[in-house]
């Protein structure tokens, strides 16, 4: 078990120095850059980020979901009752969001998780429609024009929210927080046991696991993320209409994690939505074949780059850094799908 | 109610129920063959409109000869698809392969599929509406009670497609093998039987299904881009209602949303759809596999 201790003291440094490089290049970043507009999509990225790293949770237990949005859509509502018409404040409003959240992913998800598998992708695509209708229909949600004038979060001492660059430190701490969470539970026992659930449902309820509760625990976790992102979607920009949850959002989440690597937990799906913010925005030249060519650009990664951006990388063995925790030990092909017992 | 009214939310709980079975039998019949939930059906249902309205509405073509035409164009793009597509993508997987991660990945292809379809449609057609002229105009009128001949002919066609697929999965031999590939295609490849063009013919099978429900529904309701988007989830719901691999339970999951919508509609407005989705996950709640289907891990 035992590794030669200077390989291993290479590998970390290295690690250190592309962890110390990116943490420099991010908070530089908008500092450097001047343009509002690509401060946004920054932004943007990182709650698609952080939305996608929720779907990367749910597939870590074998769970396929098309549903981020609906959560991320709660989130996004909650909040604004709360602050616009309760008189919360923001952050305030967060931490009863996630309770929230978490109650209403106990309470469908207790339903939802029951058919894993092809029923639970459709249930969950259905459920996105269904909070979409409800939010159009129900008065009280502002019906289908939606809510304008959000509030920006209240400030924190001096520091102010009102800036897109402070926006952006902000969701710059919130994506930390939520990749260190995550990094966490994909360390411990329960990420494990999910990878287990994924691997076999069978085979790990024979060795006492009840996949039906783990699997709920992870949509319970992965639907709360999910909340707290929409709640920073909401005060970002400061109006939601039902139409903004709908249609491509849940697919473009699923997009971000299979381009940057399905089996990278954490660094593909954030690789990925960087990627897949910004490149259909310049695509936007050629506004009319845009969906074709991002149609397409997915059709050509699915077939012959399987592993997406950081499976292909880590197969052509250009450099072994990428390597953070919570990603499946890769073979040949970028995936670890080898010892199946039935079809779960 | 009068019962004029109840008749005429009968006939169009009828008309909207048959559409979405034809839609989630093709649905049903891909997703059980070639294990791939395919989100492109919309828009294979919306090129069968268009299809439609070139052969009927521009080139003037015989009403039934243009939705054999509709179906079997459908049929020759699914087919394409699945060879340029899903052929490749599936000779990948082995059995080894987990069942989530293929399903994903097909799920996906599907989706990229969709794009392709869904934005190479707008650029051919453009965004405004196609009417096309109802080749039955007529109106029904029994007792008072006046029915669009247009709608019962569309109940009646939905009835015979279902009729001739019956006799074809049931009757026929490539129907025996098409069942045997669903259930199990390693052991049908065993027997001797090349299982890949099976599996070809029954993604081009589903996919005229989509597209003759898109000619069939064509002259009722215009032919937008927007048209299979909007079909698609309701198509989902009912194949999770009926039960996935069902044929009867489809039927039946059809038949109640059909009724839920059309009643719902005319006393409840547009929550209807909401006590649609609260019926599902009431029937969920009872039997976690649909109505009549089985539930999976």
């Amino acid at each position: 078990m035992a590794k030669l201790p200077n390989k291993n003291a290479i590998g970390s440094r290295k690690k250190l120095i592309a962890i110390v490089l990116t943490a420099v290049v991010l908070l530089v970043l908008p500092l450097v850059i001047d343009s509002d507009y690509i401060k946004h999509l920054l932004i943007m990225s990182s709650l698609g980020a952080i939305l996608a790293m929720t779907f990367s949770l749910l597939y870590s237990a074998g769970l396929i979901t098309l549903g981020a949005a609906a959560f991320y859509a709660i989130g996004a509502y909650a909040s604004t009752l709360l602050v616009m018409n309760a008189g919360f404040s923001f952050w305030l409003a967060l931490p009863l969001v996630v309770l929230i959240a978490a109650v209403l992913a106990l309470g469908f998800g207790s339903v939802f998780v029951r058919n894993a598998g092809v029923a639970f992708v459709i249930i969950s695509l259905i459920f996105v429609q269904v909070v979409i209708i409800a939010a159009g229909q129900l008065e009280f949600l502002g019906g289908w024009g939606g809510i304008i004038g959000i509030s920006r979060p209240d400030a924190i001492g001096p520091v102010q929210f009102t800036s897109k660059t402070a926006f952006y430190y902000l969701m710059l701490a919130v994506l930390l927080l939520v990749v260190l969470a995550f990094n966490a539970l994909y360390s411990s026992r329960m990420g494990r046991v999910w990878r287990a659930i994924k691997l076999s449902p069978h085979l790990a309820g024979t060795l006492g696991i009840n996949p039906y509760k783990y699997r709920l625990l992870a949509f319970v976790v992965g639907s709360t993320v999910a909340a707290l992102a929409g709640c920073f979607y909401a005060h970002y920009s400061q109006i939601i209409t039902p139409g903004a949850f709908g249609g491509w959002l849940s697919i473009y989440v699923q997009l971000y994690a299979v381009v940057g690597g399905l089996e990278y937990y954490i660094l593909g799906p954030i690789i990925g939505a960087v990627l897949m913010t910004f490149v259909p925005e310049y695509l936007r030249i050629v506004k009319e074949i845009e969906p074709i060519i991002t149609g397409a650009l997915l059709l050509i990664i699915i077939l012959f780059f399987p592993g997406g951006i950081l499976g292909t990388i880590k197969n052509s063995k250009v450099d072994p850094f990428w390597n953070l925790k919570g990603k499946g030990r890769s073979d040949k092909t970028g995936f670890k799908e080898t010892a199946e017992v039935g079809r779960g | 109610m009068s019962l004029g009214l109840f008749v005429q939310l009968l006939v169009n709980a009828l008309t909207i129920g048959s559409i979405y079975i034809l839609m989630v039998l093709g649905l049903d019949i891909i997703l059980r063959g070639t294990k791939i939930l395919n989100f492109a059906h919309g828009q294979l249902y919306m090129i069968g409109a268009y299809v439609m309205f070139l052969f009927f509405q521009m080139l003037h073509v015989n009403y039934i000869v243009s939705l054999l035409l509709a179906g079997i164009a459908l049929a020759i793009v699914g087919a394409l698809s699945y060879l340029g597509i899903f052929a490749i993508l599936s000779k990948r997987f082995t059995v080894s392969t987990s069942f989530s991660y293929r399903l994903l990945l097909s799920a996906m292809a599907s989706v990229g599929l969709m794009m392709i379809l869904q934005q190479g449609t707008l650029l051919a057609f453009g965004t405004q509406e196609r009417g096309i002229q109802s080749p039955f105009p007529q109106i029904l009128d029994i007792f008072d009670v006046r029915i669009s001949l247009l709608r019962v002919v569309i109940i009646i066609l939905s009835v015979l497609v279902c009729l001739g697929l019956y006799l074809l999965m049931y009757k026929t031999s490539f129907g025996r093998l098409l069942r045997a590939v669903s259930y199990d295609p390693e052991a049908v490849t065993l027997q001797g039987v090349n299982a890949f063009w099976i599996l070809v013919l029954c993604f081009a099978l589903g996919s005229a299904l989509a597209g003759l429900a898109g000619a069939i529904i064509a002259p009722l309701f215009s032919v937008t881009n927007q048209m299979g988007q909007n079909v698609i989830f309701l198509s989902f719901l009912v194949l999770l209602l009926g039960g996935i691999g069902s044929y009867r339970g489809t039927i039946i999951g059809g038949l109640l949303v059909g009724l839920l919508l059309s009643f719902g509609f005319q006393f409840l407005g547009g929550v209807a759809e909401l006590f649609v989705f609260m019926l599902v996950i009431i029937i969920l709640i009872i039997r976690p596999g649909g109505l009549l289907g089985e539930a999976t891990e």
